[in-house]
């Protein structure tokens, strides 16, 4: 049996934040199970301008009798966002998907540790829902650490205050929580979390992931979620490189869509 | 009485520089990675043949990111040959190829005319590999590609060279970035080519306004889509008319309407490229799509249809 194309039908799309929109969809059943971290293209059948897919990070995933409910929480940044931002309740989009590796699911660990950035929150969230409800646990593990530019670009805040023990909000403007970038957050907080005892997940902009790196200088267990421009999200372009570290010591470009989106931090060549 | 009966002619089939396809849909290199990559959206048995990503002699990083930008209908790639090398492909991709009954086009390219004769040379051995596409057409690496594809004596020097390492049909892929094409087909042909397969990417670029840098770390990339089309259709019909070799038309294919313009200009067979990024099942609808053109047209073979453009 060959992977199909899906086609979603859109059932709401709102602006749930300046820009920030909250897609959600049925697809069929046989679309089957998602793995926190994975992601979809979606497209407008027949559209050549814009003409590439837009990979999308999952938000949530549902079973329901005769669907999969598909929520995607994605940011206007440009042409092809702008359109989808633009469809209506009973629109149809291309899917393919689910696509790409998924985070790997803690062992131990006392602390679990969430730090997003921005729209990097979509896939954290989906992640934490998931070791909520198949490792219950988890959920007293939880701290998640939540930064954006301004309190009109905080996401999905309720859910997450829901599901975890603690959620430290940051906005770069300090309109809401503490003032500063959400690393800031992490750097002070860092010592809490003894490494040996911790796992970390993150998913945020490239400079935050960064950043986070050198707080954590190697010693943690750190999955991340990466972004990439992508044309075909199941490696066969070899568009969404990134150079990683192999196991000789050398370094190799690795395909964001299917060797990844989730990496060790310690992984990624950040140079 | 006769002993055997007569065997339905597929109307699809195609005979090409001594390859047989079962029909003229190929998918287009770098696109289809090795095949691997595609085959859980699609039955690869369907499809004509596969040419696969570029191979070269030593296995190649690729170029840094940004690799690819989104353009008016179309992309621009640099990514810049990653690949796994032709020893890595003979030992690692070619066995998961060799299940099934699809023509696999070997794409090899070189920094010299020797490594070109050795990437032939090596994959001329391999059990599994029906044809090789040479590639003297790649514009994103600065070494080598594109004088080879740009240069009539070069084109020629690297055909006769790899011709004289292989029994398998060579093809060679022709670059759109010359002043005239035609003069680089005749070239190649003189010098053994079995067959022709054009057009590769145009040459291009993008700016960010807000920063005024490329956006690709190459600065140039490889434009490709619908937006090439016009011109990739327009070289197939001067070079089919100009040299007595089959061509491979490609450029911008994303349906059937689209391919059969390429054949009715004169193309054997087409190459889909980007179009599977961003529908896996192109070439699939496209094969469906010229059978059915054949019969709504009552052709009785896709022959019957190649170089039957009116001007």
């Amino acid at each position: 049996m060959h992977k199909n194309i899906f086609i979603g039908e859109i059932c709401a799309n709102d602006e749930v934040q300046k820009d920030h929109f909250l897609m959600k969809m049925y697809l069929p059943r046989t679309f089957g199970a998602v793995l926190p971290g994975q992601f979809v293209m979606v497209r407008i059948a027949g559209l050549t301008d814009p003409f590439l897919s837009r990979p999308l990070s999952i938000y949530s995933f549902s079973l329901e009798q005769n669907a999969c409910v598909l929520e995607l929480l994605y940011r206007v940044v440009g042409k092809g966002t702008q359109i989808l931002a633009g469809l209506i309740e009973g629109s149809q989009l291309e899917v393919l998907g689910p696509l790409g590796t998924g985070y790997a699911m803690p062992d131990t660990e006392k602390n679990i540790v969430f730090i997003a950035g921005g729209i990097g929150v979509a896939p954290l969230s989906l992640l934490a829902e998931h070791l909520c409800v198949n490792s219950p646990s988890c959920g007293p593990n939880m701290i998640f650490y939540l930064g954006a530019q301004s309190s009109r670009q905080i996401l999905g805040l309720d859910k997450l205050q829901s599901l975890c023990y603690a959620v430290h909000v940051c906005t770069d403007d300090g309109s809401f929580g503490k003032q500063g970038l959400v690393t800031d957050l992490i750097r002070k907080d860092i010592k809490k979390y003894p490494p040996g005892d911790t796992i970390i997940y993150a998913c945020g902009p490239k400079a935050m992931l960064k950043t986070l790196n050198t707080i954590l200088g190697g010693k943690y267990r750190c999955d991340v979620s990466l972004e990439e421009r992508m044309a075909c999200g199941v490696g066969a372009c070899m568009g969404c490189a990134v150079a990683v570290k192999e196991g000789s010591g050398g370094a190799a470009y690795a395909r964001v869509c299917c060797d990844g989106p989730v990496f060790g931090l310690n992984q990624i060549i950040w140079d | 009485m006769e002993k055997r009966k007569i065997k339905s002619v597929n109307p699809l089939r195609v005979g090409l520089a001594g390859l047989r396809l079962k029909n003229p849909v190929i998918a287009a290199s770098g696109t289809f990675g090795y095949g691997q990559e595609y085959a859980q959206y699609m039955d690869l048995n369907r499809l004509g043949g596969i040419a696969v990503k570029g191979l070269s002699l030593k296995p190649r990083s690729g170029n840094p990111p940004p690799r690819i930008m989104e353009t008016t209908g179309g992309m621009l790639n640099a990514v810049g040959l990653q690949n796994i090398g032709v020893e890595a492909f003979i030992n690692e991709k070619l066995p998961f190829l060799r299940q099934y009954d699809v023509a696999v086009i070997a794409n090899i390219y070189g920094e010299s005319v020797g490594e070109y004769s050795k990437v032939a040379a090596k994959l001329s051995a391999a059990s599994g590999v029906h044809a090789l596409e040479v590639n003297v057409s790649c514009p994103n690496v600065r070494k080598g590609g594109l004088s080879f594809g740009a240069d009539p004596k070069a084109a020629a020097e690297v055909t006769r060279r790899v011709k004289g390492e292989t029994d398998l049909p060579v093809i060679v892929k022709l670059t759109p970035n010359v002043t005239d094409i035609v003069q680089i087909a005749q070239a190649v042909e003189k010098a053994g080519a079995d067959a022709v397969s054009l057009i590769n990417t145009l040459t291009g670029l993008a700016v960010d306004i807000k920063t005024r840098t490329p956006r690709l770390k190459n600065i140039t990339g490889g434009l490709s889509g619908p937006a090439i089309k016009p011109v990739a259709l327009r070289m197939v019909w001067q070079v089919a008319k100009s040299v007595g070799i089959p061509v491979i038309g490609m450029g911008g294919i994303l349906t059937v309407e689209d391919a059969l313009e390429f054949l009715i200009v004169g193309a054997c067979a087409v190459q889909i490229g980007t179009a599977n990024f961003i529908n896996p099942h192109a070439m699939i609808d496209i094969i469906d799509g010229l059978e059915a053109y054949l019969e709504d047209n009552k052709l009785k073979h896709i022959d019957d249809l190649v170089g039957t453009f009116k001007t």
